[in-house]
């Protein structure tokens, strides 16, 4: 009898069913569901349309398992979550010299969206603010706008494991009101850090932030970086895996924009959060989370998908320097049936 | 903690159903709080044997899973119904018969999650000591669940190639399933057959303990799908056999 794992990958979606972590996530999902604060952003039209009642988690583990609560298919844009990922496929086109001399990897404490480049070297601070998001997507290979633009988006389907679009309408406000990055670009034009295809460089770099996903996108992206770059659901291989720690590690220092040295501090779980709302984190080796909530703290970080992170760090000691025993055991809750505790 | 016990069958017609609502009734008969959902949601039938008319079925498991109530609302006291004795009281989560409503079910499908967690509710709300689960035959997404779910599943066969054949397919799925009691319960013997080669034969086959023999009985199917048997006979061989069964399930759950 051939075994193709069919069996394999129904017990698995059943066992995600009846898990104790499936209740667990649907109590936090209801404990988060009613926060009112937070600011949906609104520096384009098309972000601020969005509802600030959506809420999805999804996490999906290393064997497959997949968890979802909420809005997990509602698509939003990627925005800054693409960085991290367009900065992994920057390496493996180019290598680390190469892209190191470009984009350093310190991180700032400034905005996001500062005009800041190293006093020395000239290089963006680090690969997850505008201009070093910039710098990376312009090393991105290919001989036109479109060929670039597809091996990206063929990036990251293979994270995804679903074929993914860019949203026109965000695309097109982005450009119209990306003065400051055009801004930016020309800046490191004028000091030889991009190349002279700048605009179609800008252009690529405004619809990788116009990526429409959802919940378990982010969560599946995770899962492959914890996975060592191989997708576990599909197999396929996303990223080198040499590569997998660089974008880890840009994530943990920068990931969460200035907000990065709390987040280390108090979650400990290498992640980068989008103005659309979303988080993808990831804990290696275990698990991959994603969220969506477009309410935003003043940092520009979804506040439900931080309050999820944080709580899943503390109850299961996620933190990566977690070295005392969890009040839970992730195993015990991933495996285990809740019907022993109805 | 409140137990769950899943009846299942590869086939139709092994008397799934009959068998469901008998032990469920003699667990009842030992004063416990006895839940009965049918997730035979294609061809819904036990509501018969509790008793319960279609047009005292206003609401069923089909709306629950439409969301337009809660579990515990179309749960059914039926124990009235039957005849049921003492403390215990028998709770029947019926399925839709309308053809309509069987339509929609299909067409749509319905969300498993929910069903698990209407099972939770439902042992929660209505404070359980047992949750039966009356399954469609074969295999299907609800069996995986109700498989997965239960302290006890048990199998029910006739002793025949088909349901020898699809009774192995099924002990492959619980035992992926990591399905934490598995009983074989034979139905439908002939009155010739030796039941203890009977026994031995099945239980070598699967290495599962065999819980209980029914023969074909002329008793039970005069009583046809109305009333529960052993509620009405319980010094028949056949209750006896049942209250056997019961009692290894109180046993080991």
């Amino acid at each position: 009898m051939v075994d193709t794992g069919n069996l394999k990958s129904l017990t698995a979606s059943i066992s995600a069913v009846t898990s104790p972590f499936r209740t667990y996530l649907n109590e936090l999902y209801d404990r988060y569901k009613s926060l009112q604060e937070g600011r949906v952003a609104d520096y384009i039209p098309e972000l601020s349309l969005a509802d600030p009642n959506w809420f999805g988690m999804c996490i999906v583990t290393t064997d497959g398992q997949v968890f979802e609560v909420g809005n997990c298919d509602q698509l939003f844009t990627i925005q800054s979550i693409a960085k991290a990922f367009v900065y992994g496929m920057a390496l493996e086109d180019h290598g680390r010299n190469l892209v190191g001399a470009r984009v350093s990897v310190e991180p700032t404490g400034e905005a996001f969206n500062s005009i800041v480049l190293d006093d020395k070297t000239n290089r963006p601070y680090n690969p997850m603010v505008n201009a070093g998001a910039i710098a990376t997507t312009d090393l991105i290979k290919g001989k036109n706008a479109t060929e670039r633009l597809k091996r990206i988006l063929d990036m990251f389907q293979r994270y995804t494991g679903r074929e993914l679009n860019v949203s026109m309408p965000v695309f097109l406000s982005e450009k119209a009101t990306g003065n400051r990055n055009r801004a930016m670009a020309y800046l490191m034009l004028n000091f030889g850090m991009v190349t002279e295809r700048v605009e179609e460089t800008l252009d690529l770099y405004f619809q990788q932030c116009s990526i429409l996903v959802n919940a378990k996108d982010l969560a599946m992206m995770a899962v492959t970086l914890a996975n060592g770059g191989k997708n576990p659901i599909t197999g396929e291989q996303a990223i080198d895996e040499r590569y997998v720690q660089d974008v880890i590690s840009v994530m943990l220092t920068c990931g969460m924009y200035d907000y990065s040295g709390e987040w280390i501090y108090r979650v400990g779980i290498p992640a980068k959060s989008g103005v659309g709302g979303g988080i993808t984190a990831v804990v290696p080796k275990k698990l991959g989370i994603g969220t969506f909530s477009p309410p935003l703290d003043e940092k520009g970080n979804s506040l439900r998908g931080i309050k999820v992170c944080e709580a899943l760090s503390q109850d299961f000691g996620l933190h990566l320097f977690n070295m005392a025993k969890p009040d839970r055991v992730l195993e015990d809750w991933l495996h285990g049936s809740a019907v022993d505790s109805w | 903690m409140p137990k769950v016990v899943s009846i299942h069958s590869y086939r139709g017609g092994t008397g799934k159903s009959n068998f469901t609502a008998n032990l469920a009734a003699s667990i009842a008969l030992h004063g416990y709080r006895v839940g009965i959902v049918d997730t035979d949601v294609p061809s819904p039938g036990i509501h018969n044997l509790f008793g319960l008319e279609p047009e005292a079925m206003h609401q069923t498991l089909n709306h629950y899973l439409w969301g337009e109530t809660s579990i515990e609302e179309v749960a059914y006291d039926v124990g009235g119904n039957v005849g049921l004795t003492g403390d215990g009281q028998l709770l029947l989560v019926p399925a839709s018969v309308k053809a309509d409503d069987i339509a929609r079910i299909l067409k749509d499908g319905y969300d498993v999650k929910l069903l698990n967690d209407g099972f939770r509710q439902l042992v929660k709300g209505l404070s359980l000591d047992y949750l039966f689960i009356d399954t469609h035959p074969g295999l299907s997404k609800e069996t995986f669940l109700s498989i997965a779910i239960s302290h006890v599943l048990i199998l029910l066969l006739r002793p025949d190639k088909q349901d020898y054949q699809g009774t192995a397919v099924t002990v492959d799925v619980a035992r992926q399933l990591k399905v934490r009691n598995m009983l074989l319960a034979v139905n439908k013997t002939h009155s010739k057959l030796n039941l203890q080669a009977l026994r031995q034969k099945v239980e070598e086959t699967y290495n599962i303990p065999v819980a209980g023999i029914f023969p074909l009985s002329e008793d039970v199917v005069q009583l046809a799908s109305e009333g529960i048997f052993c509620l009405k006979y319980q010094d028949h061989p056949i209750s006896q056999e049942f209250k056997k069964v019961a009692l290894k399930i109180m046993e080991i759950a």
